[in-house]
């Protein structure tokens, strides 16, 4: 009864919740993606004792649990089975890829149990995170270990496989926010009309790729469908980064009680071959656009298309 | 303006225990090294030379000093006069995670001491490094503090400057940026001229950048006030995007952001310029000071070429 009284704090309904064993870097993720907090200033944070929510856009909300360890019997107090129930809840699993594996897993298989007793089709996202120390191949052989296990013991104990992606990630690069950025997107509302209307600009506009991000997280909500280089992800979390550097310098030059809305428009260029145009959609989301030095040169039938897509998506993701 | 385009070559020498850092800071100014790639650099072995020219008139000859014990006494006794000789600029590393800092200092000291005899009009910059190790600003800020109270009674004939710094942010370019500006051989020439081209240009701040490094050369502002510090995280900034951009097998060229309320350019300028453009006046239009930026091109060209 402990724990339901715990739970009178009601969580958001479109919650992604952020769990596995003490130190596997929860917490960590959480800070450098939400709070911009440097990987390396990391290395000094306290155990969480205490659940910590993230607020995102579109009312989505990260919850951060505690470690939890399946073994140490002290003070482990599993959190009420309810927060897994809904269709806008995802859980994520962090493993620390150079930690105890069994009791890890151990740990998960508990939680799964618990969690598909309430909700089935719960999608279960497991980061094998601190990877950043492995080398290219130890960390596919990290992976598939896993992953073979994970599957077989599932199969085993009659648990249902359909929902359980894997992620090898680390703090100290950016792959953590594509990662994110999957788990997320699902939880998005109306996705499937925000993908549509992305695929219509990216055809209409000659674009090669368009993503929908929300610019504090850098974690997009969107894009359209075509098939994507994983350079590409990277290349634009990269851009953006670059334009926070930029518009740093002129932060002096905005008003004080701004709503953000600037129409800001920022366009890069690469030598020979490669623009990426950055269109603001509201204070909080931005369009980013990669296309080809001769398409994006047609800047006005650019900014028209774009300013239409702004508006439909501010209709279909009110703030 | 002749006289002012012979080439000029500069010695700087880079020195400090091994570890400290030396080669890692190099490789991040100098190349599109990153951060992260630095974890992968050995120890230097002896002396490693490069010649990197910076602003087209001013060849930089940077000798960095493998730090480990064989060489060190090697530098400080059959070597002294070929290290401690014509030596325009010194740089001293201090590793903070240094165990013995009174062996640290006595190696300064020697160095110095070399410095004197063999190139006494030099000029000694200490960087404490690796910076990132601490976490609280207020203590950062102790830090330095002590290690440039306890140099400035080290090291009279020399009075060095003190930076803190790390290869993690921008205080790398920070130092940098002070130690090339005072060996530009032009520079009040080209400041002034900046500085006309920012009034004419009715912009409110001006930028000029060395075009490998993305060192800050020289700025000026309508407003007097604004530091130097301030351009710190664009050399960064740029630099990691630069790399960003070798993914997608590509360079980057140049950035323009404009909103309601500001328009700003990062553009090539000269041969060996950059140039970064903010205009907050609504009246003037973007593609007036993007015409002004390339009226002034070939003016800039010759003056620092
Ligand atoms: N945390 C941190 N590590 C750094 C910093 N700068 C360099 N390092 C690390 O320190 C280690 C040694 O760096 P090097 O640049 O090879 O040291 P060095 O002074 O050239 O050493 P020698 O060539 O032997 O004299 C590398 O692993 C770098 O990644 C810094 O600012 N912060
Ligand atoms: N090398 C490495 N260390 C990490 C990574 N993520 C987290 N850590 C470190 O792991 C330790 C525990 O992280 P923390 O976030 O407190 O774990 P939590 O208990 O799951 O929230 C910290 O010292 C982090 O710096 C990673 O990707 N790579
Ligand atoms: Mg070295």
């Amino acid at each position: 009864y402990g724990s339901t009284d715990k739970l009178g704090e009601q969580l958001a309904e479109r919650r992604v919740l952020f769990m596995g064993p003490p130190g596997s870097g929860k917490t960590s993720i959480l800070s450098v993606v939400f709070e911009d907090t440097v990987a390396y200033d990391t290395l000094g944070m306290m155990p969480t004792q205490q659940q910590a929510a993230y607020q995102m856009v579109a009312g989505i909300t990260i919850y951060d649990f505690p470690g939890i360890d399946y073994y140490s019997e002290t003070q482990y107090n599993p959190p009420n089975p309810a927060i897994y129930e809904g269709d806008y809840t995802s859980l994520v699993f962090v493993i620390d890829s150079q930690g105890d594996f069994q009791n890890s897993l151990a740990t998960l298989f508990s939680v799964i149990r618990t969690a598909q007793a309430v909700n089935p089709q719960l999608p279960i996202n497991i980061f094998i995170n601190k990877v950043d120390s492995l080398s290219e191949e130890l960390k596919q052989d990290v992976h598939q270990d896993m992953q073979q296990q994970v599957w077989k013991t599932m199969r085993y104990e009659n648990l249902n496989s359909a929902y359980v992606q894997f992620f090898l990630t680390t703090i100290f690069h950016d792959d953590i926010r594509e990662a994110l950025s999957r788990v997320v997107q699902r939880l998005v509302p109306n996705h499937s009309s925000l993908e549509t209307i992305l695929n219509s600009f990216c055809s209409k506009s000659s674009l090669d790729k368009v993503f929908l991000f929300d610019v504090t997280t850098k974690i997009y909500l969107a894009m359209d469908s075509s098939p994507t280089d994983p350079q590409i992800f990277r290349f634009a979390f990269e851009t953006l980064k670059a334009m926070d550097d930029v518009s740093q310098l002129c932060i002096e030059y905005l008003p004080p009680s701004d709503d953000g809305m600037m129409s800001q428009k920022v366009t890069f260029d690469l030598e020979g071959s490669i623009r990426v145009f950055v269109y603001q959609v509201n204070s909080y989301l931005s369009l980013l656009c990669v296309g080809s030095t001769q398409v994006i040169r047609q800047k006005s039938l650019l900014e028209f298309n774009g300013s239409k897509v702004a508006k439909a998506i501010r209709q279909i993701l009110p703030s | 303006m002749n006289g002012l385009s012979i080439s000029t070559k500069k010695k700087l020498v880079i020195m400090g225990r091994s570890g400290a850092g030396k080669t890692s800071m190099r490789w991040l100014i100098f190349s599109n090294y990153t951060a992260n790639d630095t974890r992968r650099l050995g120890a230097t072995i002896d002396v490693e030379h490069s010649m990197v020219n910076f602003m087209g008139d001013l060849n930089l000859n940077i000798w960095d000093c493998g730090g480990q014990h064989k060489y060190l006494d090697n530098y400080l006794n059959e070597q002294r006069e070929n290290i401690f000789g014509n030596v325009e600029v010194l740089i001293y590393v201090f590793d903070l995670e240094t165990t013995n800092k009174e062996s640290e200092y006595q190696l300064y000291d020697d160095c110095l001491r070399n410095l004197a005899v063999f190139s006494p009009t030099a000029k000694v910059y200490c960087l404490v490094h690796k910076m990132d190790k601490i976490p609280e600003p207020e203590q950062k800020e102790l830090t330095v503090e002590s290690y440039r109270r306890a140099l400035a009674k080290r090291s009279e004939m020399f009075q060095p400057d003190v930076f803190g710094t790390s290869i993690w942010d921008h205080t790398l370019y920070r130092a940098w940026s002070r130690i090339v500006y005072k060996l530009v051989p032009n520079m009040e020439i080209i400041e002034r001229h900046l500085s006309n081209f920012r009034r004419l240009s009715d912009a409110t701040e001006v930028v000029l950048f060395e075009r490998e490094t993305f060192l800050v050369v020289c700025y000026t502002a309508a407003d007097a006030d604004v530091p130097l510090d301030k351009y710190m995280h664009i050399s960064q900034g740029i630099k990691s995007y630069r790399n960003a951009c070798v993914h997608v097998q590509s360079r980057f060229q140049s950035v323009e952001v404009s909103n309601k309320f500001y328009s700003m350019f990062i553009e090539p300028f000269t041969k060996s310029t950059y140039i970064l453009v903010i205009t907050t006046d609504p009246e003037v239009e973007p593609a007036v000071t993007k015409a002004n930026i390339t009226a002034a091109r070939p003016h800039f060209s010759d003056l620092a070429r």
